[in-house]
């Protein structure tokens, strides 16, 4: 049972902190929170599935081609919304990107509908580890999470794009004067945050199995809580909240029942903005 | 470093001060109080039946703009005041009989007082950390309203609210046929629409807008902000509890679904698409939103997918939403006296 | 050192850090009632945070505020403006742009105006009475700035200088003891400067205001005050009559270095 709580938390936790990066180095350099973010990790899931179904692709084959949609479609939005919003009142961001929510939501139960569909695919064969039984695929989730994470820390760090993404964040009219093509590298970290959590959505299909057009804004409002608790920003913050997070609604689901689990992240959130408004693992400002 | 915050550009763009067409205000109320209580008379009863919607939730949005449009916090609370002014009319309705006009008290004021400690640490935080903040209450009243079976009946909700009743000499009637409905809803609309003008023409209003438009330099003139802004939420949270009042009473049903996000969305359309910080623009982006949701009936994706959109366009094309747009083309606008003036 | 009881503003100790930086190092100051004051200094060299400790936007981490003998130190800003009558200006905020320039004003006046928060939702004959009174006050307060004739035009829409002197104006109307000035003629023509040095005598010899003034101008500062304090790196270097004070070596030193 514990056992259970425990592969569950870390599990779900690393599917939340990769959509949450995602949402944490938007928000670095467009100061703006993206409220349609879960719907391009409902957007990542549905393309892999429309990929399975549609043409029997293999799943290791649809989880590019959910990527490349995603990241097709993030960056027409990049372009025709998300570059507005550089230097726009914060207001803006938030109706702005919850049309946008609305739109790529309703757009996909249109086309495929509202009622919930299966998804077939991935590695669902248990693999016992000492006395604990638990999928391929769960192992494969924790470990491509902890890789991207490395990766990201990598790309931020190291790489020029990862220099003017930071430079972006920390002053954009600095990078305005000495001519760092300020939308190019909001466009472009919109699409890899996006693409994240597409990432994120395609590799937990084959563990929630189902899926429907909905299932974006339950993962919004908990991206949400979860960036806040490790403090925006902050990229291994958001590791660690969000494992704390999904550890926590799953000894919530076992213990005080499912109906439950979806209130945890309100609390928390509430909680932290309350009394640690930092967030628990940095000192930074409020946004 | 401490700074006066500057927020930039104030995406409102409304214009206050203009008194001057006082005049003008008071006809064009008047003649839409007219024509509204003349419509039944030519309306279909499904229009009559929109209408009322419109009116209803011209409540919860009056409440949006005075917390939004006036004070500059932008809430999701709303929709969970709503709610709780529901479910608490119809527990008092089926539980102890009360009467309608008391039940919507009872609304306005539980929405009201449950916003107080809510407030409390809401109002401690801004912008992004406010917006969140608000759509968490909704969403841990939701799950209040689901779970709390004994007293909600969890997903099934209430139904079979009793109609509301209007005492008179010979025992009262019953309101049950929709021109009466539509009556009632049509006079608590005008008085709502009355205690809102009263509050942003006060001076307390006064003080909301100054508190929205940059609030260090609202402190530097001796505004209590904090005080300001938690009036303002509770005040919000009252109009936001009477609809949801009138709202049970009229579809006599009520369930969890009321706190989910499509409402809010409306909301939102409301007021930023009639016309954030004006009391006219929100009246007409109830009317508005009412006569888009009906002509996309047929297709809820599609009407959603518009809803989107129009939220999209609004905040990037017309900001200020439509009123000012259309005061601007048929020449009575502010800025023009404006231009005049200096 | 205890606080002079007929000071009208009385700094004792005011110390505030942000990190490893000093911003404030232990100032004491006192401004005698009926005074006007320059206080200049280097870009850094602390002017806006011993501003900012006086009149509650930031807390210091040691030290005490005293105006006319009662310690105001931790009060809320909101607080300060109301009981101690102490005004402070910002330099970039400067009026509220969507309200027009007369209801700025009235804006202003409301703390006195009205008694209480109740009343501030009143509707009625007696509140349309009080904001009739503070729209009178606010025109004479206009015919002396000389923007009573664009009172209704909203307080954006009007030029930088002249929102400036709006926000001068708007700090005479809760008849305020001591007024603080942030830089009241950076960005300002030199025509408006001059109508903003005569509207300060004027307030300090009609009303018997004090004034505490932040500038960089030197030239105004001199035509201006009565004394001129000069701030170096958190600490006071001089404190004198303006001629003097101008003339000594350590301000001309802190000057070229900074």
């Amino acid at each position: 049972m514990l056992m259970d709580v425990l592969v569950n938390g870390i599990t779900a936790g690393s599917v939340y902190a990769l959509v949450a990066v995602g949402m944490t180095i938007i928000f670095g350099v467009l100061r703006a929170i993206n409220f349609a973010h879960g719907e391009y990790y409902m957007m990542g899931t549905f393309a892999s599935w429309w990929g399975i179904e549609t043409f029997d692709l293999p799943y290791i084959v649809s989880i590019p081609l959910a990527l490349a949609v995603v990241a097709a479609i993030a960056l027409a939005i990049g372009l025709l919304v998300m570059r507005r919003l550089i230097d726009a009142p914060f207001q803006i961001g938030v109706v702005a990107t919850l049309g946008v929510s609305l739109i790529l939501q309703n757009t996909v139960i249109l086309i495929f509908g509202g009622t919930y569909k299966m998804f077939d695919g991935g590695w669902i064969e248990p693999v016992e580890i000492g006395s604990v039984s638990l999928s391929q695929q769960r192992i494969l989730i924790v470990v491509a999470s902890l890789l991207i994470f490395a990766a990201l820390e990598l790309v931020v760090r190291k790489t020029r794009f990862g220099k003017t993404m930071r430079a972006v964040a920390q002053n954009i009219e600095a990078c305005n004067v000495v001519g760092v093509d300020v939308p190019r590298v909001v466009v472009g970290t919109f699409v890899l945050g996006c693409t994240l959590a597409a990432l994120s959505g395609v590799l937990t299909a084959p563990v929630t199995v189902s899926l429907y057009g909905g299932m974006g804004t339950s993962i919004t409002v908990k991206t949400f809580a979860i960036i806040v608790i490790g403090g925006v920003g902050n990229v291994s913050g958001t590791l660690l909240a969000a494992w704390l997070l999904a550890l926590t609604e799953s000894v919530v689901a076992t213990y005080l029942g499912l109906q439950f689990r979806d209130g945890v992240a309100f609390t928390a959130l509430i909680v932290v903005l309350t009394f640690l408004p930092g967030g628990l693992f940095s000192k930074r400002e409020r946004f | 470093m401490a700074s006066v915050s500057s927020h930039g550009v104030n995406t409102h763009g409304n214009y206050v001060y203009a008194n001057r067409q006082h005049g003008l205000r008071i006809a064009g109320f008047a003649a839409l109080v007219a024509a509204l209580a003349a419509a039944p008379l030519v309306a279909s009863e499904y229009q009559v039946h929109a209408l009322i919607v419109s009116m209803v939730f011209l409540l919860p949005a009056l409440g949006l703009n005075l917390i939004h449009g006036y004070a500059g916090m932008l809430s999701f609370a709303q929709m969970a005041f709503f709610g709780i002014g529901a479910y608490t009319s119809a527990l008092l309705a089926m539980r102890f009989g009360t009467p309608f006009w008391l039940n919507i008290a009872a609304g306005g004021l539980v929405a009201g007082l449950v916003a107080i400690p809510l407030g409390v640490p809401a109002l401690r935080l801004r912008r992004y950390s406010f917006v969140m903040c608000t759509l968490g209450f909704a969403v841990i009243a939701q799950t209040i309203a689901k779970n709390w079976v004994s007293v909600t009946r969890g997903d099934l909700g209430l139904s079979n609210v009793p109609r509301p009743r209007i005492a008179l000499w010979n025992g009262g009637f019953e309101i049950s046929d929709i021109k009466s409905y539509y009556y009632l809803a049509l006079m608590l609309a005008i008085l709502a629409v009355l205690a809102f003008i009263a509050i942003v023409s006060s001076a307390a209003g006064r003080y909301m807008i100054a508190i929205r438009e940059d609030e260090t330099l609202a402190a530097s003139v001796g505004t209590p902000t904090w005080h300001y802004r938690m009036i303002a939420f509770a005040l919000s949270a009252v109009f936001a509890g009477a609809g949801g009042s009138f709202y049970v009473h009229y579809f006599t049903v009520i369930s969890p679904t009321v706190f989910d996000p499509f409402y809010a969305n409306t909301l939102l359309v409301i007021v930023l698409g009639g016309g954030v910080g004006t009391v006219g623009g929100v009246i007409l982006g109830s009317f508005m939103f009412v006569a888009l949701s009906e002509a996309l009936r047929i297709a809820p994706d599609i009407r959603m997918i518009a809803y989107g959109v129009l939220l999209v366009v609004i905040v990037f094309a017309c900001p200020e939403g439509l009123l000012p747009l259309v005061m601007r083309k048929i020449g009575t606008s502010p800025a023009k006296e404006v231009a005049n003036a200096t | 050192m205890p606080p002079d009881p007929n000071a009208a503003l009385s700094v004792r100790g005011i110390e505030k850090r942000f990190g490893y930086i000093t911003a404030v190092d232990g100032v004491n100051l006192d401004i005698h009632a009926g005074e006007i004051c320059g206080l200049t200094g280097p870009n850094g060299s602390g002017k806006s945070t011993l501003f900012d400790c006086c009149t509650g936007l930031q807390t210091a981490n040691a030290g005490r505020v005293f105006a006319h003998g009662m310690d105001i130190t931790g009060w809320e800003m909101h607080r300060i403006v109301r009981e101690a009558r102490v005004i402070r200006s910002f330099q970039k905020a400067v009026v509220f742009k969507a309200l027009s320039v007369e209801d700025n004003l009235v804006l202003a006046g409301q703390m006195v105006g009205f008694p209480g928060m109740a009343s501030t939702f009143g509707i009625g004959p007696a509140s349309w009475r009080r904001v009739r009174t503070l729209r009178e006050q606010a025109g004479h307060l206009l015919d002396m700035v000389g923007l009573a004739h664009m009172r209704h035009a909203p307080a954006g829409k009007i030029s930088f200088g002249q929102q400036k002197l709006l926000q001068f104006a708007s700090m005479l109307m809760p008849q305020p003891r001591v007024i603080l000035l942030d830089e009241p003629m950076a960005g300002v023509n030199p025509v408006l400067i001059d109508r903003m040095m005569e509207n300060i005598r004027r307030a300090n010899q009609e009303q018997g205001i004090t004034f505490l003034v932040v500038e960089h101008n030197l030239d105004a500062m001199k035509a201006l005050c009565h004394r001129l304090v000069v701030l170096s790196r958190g600490a006071i270097i001089a404190d004198g009559t303006p001629d003097a004070v101008v003339r000594e070596p350590s301000v001309v030193e802190a000057y070229l270095a900074g």
